[in-house]
């Protein structure tokens, strides 16, 4: 027997409750103490009332909504779709327009040879074209190369290599970069020899 | 899944009167199709399809939707909360069992069989319509719902919308539950099957599926304030 001071705990009322409905046999002991225990009766109470009342609800809605005619609309809608389904499937005919235009055997396979053959021969003239542009273009290049080398003379004013010419070209660059753009750097600027300065200081009058 | 309610309820209805009336409810519930009879119909209509007999197979075969039916629309819109959604699950359900009655085994009862097929076409609906909501605006079918409530309240506008919002809490309590809590109390409750029955359905066992119901049960509770 259970003791009236050790309750029944949840899982067990629920347990209860599921034999009950399910019709299995229930522990004697539980029965015995849902019968003696007045809080563990009524806690069962309650929670058999909660589950039924949900149950009851839910049958209820479904009920009203599975109608007898909508039941038997359905069985009769599962039975036509046993029926379509066990039906051989069906070809359907060719629309009527195209079916006229005749296909003989001989169209139908020369297609496919002629597209082959003419696929065939694009595919040799790229090749062949691409192979001669290849070869072309250097040996282009190079005849360039040849007769530039051979045709223009040297130049005078590249031949010269006097020291002058870079003067100029570094005073050009000291006139073109002669403001310095960041401030703090102005100063130093100011400090540092430019060499077209230097060049005019060392040159001789 | 048929029921002999002789119960622990019974004993303490002799002493106590308060619950005599709660033994009763629980006693109205509506027989469930016997387990053995769609069993022998299964095997006898895998039978026909074996020997090329389809039309005397479809013919028996509406009588084990007739069986299952009711159960199978009840199971599949307490899943869907869609009159036309569970409508085309248990047609699913049942053309699916017609096809692949040849794999069929007696060592488990018809409805467990069923049922398992059932759930799973359900499942995956309700995944395709999380998919569709993603994009479009679920569209309820509020006419299903308004003809269900308007039928069992009769005319008294008032208690038609009790019993709607009441409806809509209990559902919206069941949809909050965790995947398979939701599962094994659906089952469980709505489908009339024992614990042992979900086992074999969810592939969990006896005692897990139990642990499941009652989480289900007290959080049920717990969200309803104990009264549905």
């Amino acid at each position: 027997m259970i003791r009236r001071t050790q309750h029944l705990s949840e899982e067990r009322l629920l347990d209860c409750y599921l034999n009950e409905r399910d019709g299995v046999v229930v522990d004697p002991r539980v029965a015995e103490h849902l019968t003696d225990c007045a809080p563990c009766g009524k806690r069962y109470a309650d929670l058999a009332g909660f589950m039924d009342g949900l149950r009851s609800e839910a049958e209820t809605e479904a009920d009203a909504i599975f109608t007898p005619e909508r039941l038997r609309a359905q069985q009769v809608q599962v039975a036509r779709r046993l029926e379509s389904a066990s039906r051989p499937s069906r070809v359907l005919a060719f629309p009527g327009q195209f079916a006229r235009r005749a296909f003989n055997v001989s169209t139908v396979r020369t297609a496919p040879r002629w597209i082959a053959a003419a696929a065939a021969a694009g595919l040799f003239v790229g090749l062949g074209l691409g192979a001669a542009y290849r070869w072309e273009i250097p040996a282009g290049h190079a005849v360039v190369r040849t007769m530039t080398a051979r045709s223009v003379p040297p130049s005078p004013s590249l031949s010269r290599a006097d020291g002058s010419q870079d003067d100029e070209f570094m005073s050009e660059l000291e006139v073109a970069l002669d403001r310095p753009r960041t401030r703090e750097l102005v100063a130093i600027d100011a400090f540092t020899p430019h060499f077209r300065e230097i060049r005019e200081d060392t040159t001789p009058r | 899944m048929s029921r002999d309610r002789r119960t622990v309820l019974d004993h303490r209805a002799d002493s106590d009167p308060a619950l005599t009336a709660r033994a009763g409810t629980a006693v109205r519930r509506a027989p469930a199709p016997a387990l053995a009879e769609d069993s022998r119909l299964a095997v006898d209509i895998r039978g026909l399809v074996e020997r090329g007999e389809m039309e005397l197979a479809r013919e028996r075969f509406g009588e084990l939707v007739g069986l299952h039916q009711r159960r199978a629309s009840r199971i599949a819109f307490q899943y869907l909360r869609d009159a036309a959604d569970a409508d085309e699950a248990v047609q699913d359900a049942f053309v699916k069992v017609f096809t692949h009655i040849d794999s069929y085994r007696e060592a488990w009862p018809f409805a467990v069989w069923f049922t398992r097929i059932l759930i799973n076409g359900c499942l995956d609906r309700r995944k395709a319509r999380a998919r569709r909501d993603r994009w479009f605006v679920a569209e309820a079918s509020a006419s299903d719902e308004a003809r269900a409530v308007g039928r069992t309240t009769g005319a008294d506008p008032e208690r038609a919308l009790l019993a709607r919002e009441r409806r809509s809490r209990v559902a919206a309590a069941v949809d909050r539950l965790d995947g398979r809590q939701r599962t094994v109390f659906m089952l469980c409750h709505y489908g009339d099957c024992t614990p042992r029955e979900v086992g074999v359905m969810t592939g969990l066992k006896e005692s897990t599926v139990r642990v499941h119901l009652f989480r289900a049960v007290r959080r049920l509770r717990a969200l309803l304030g104990g009264a549905p």
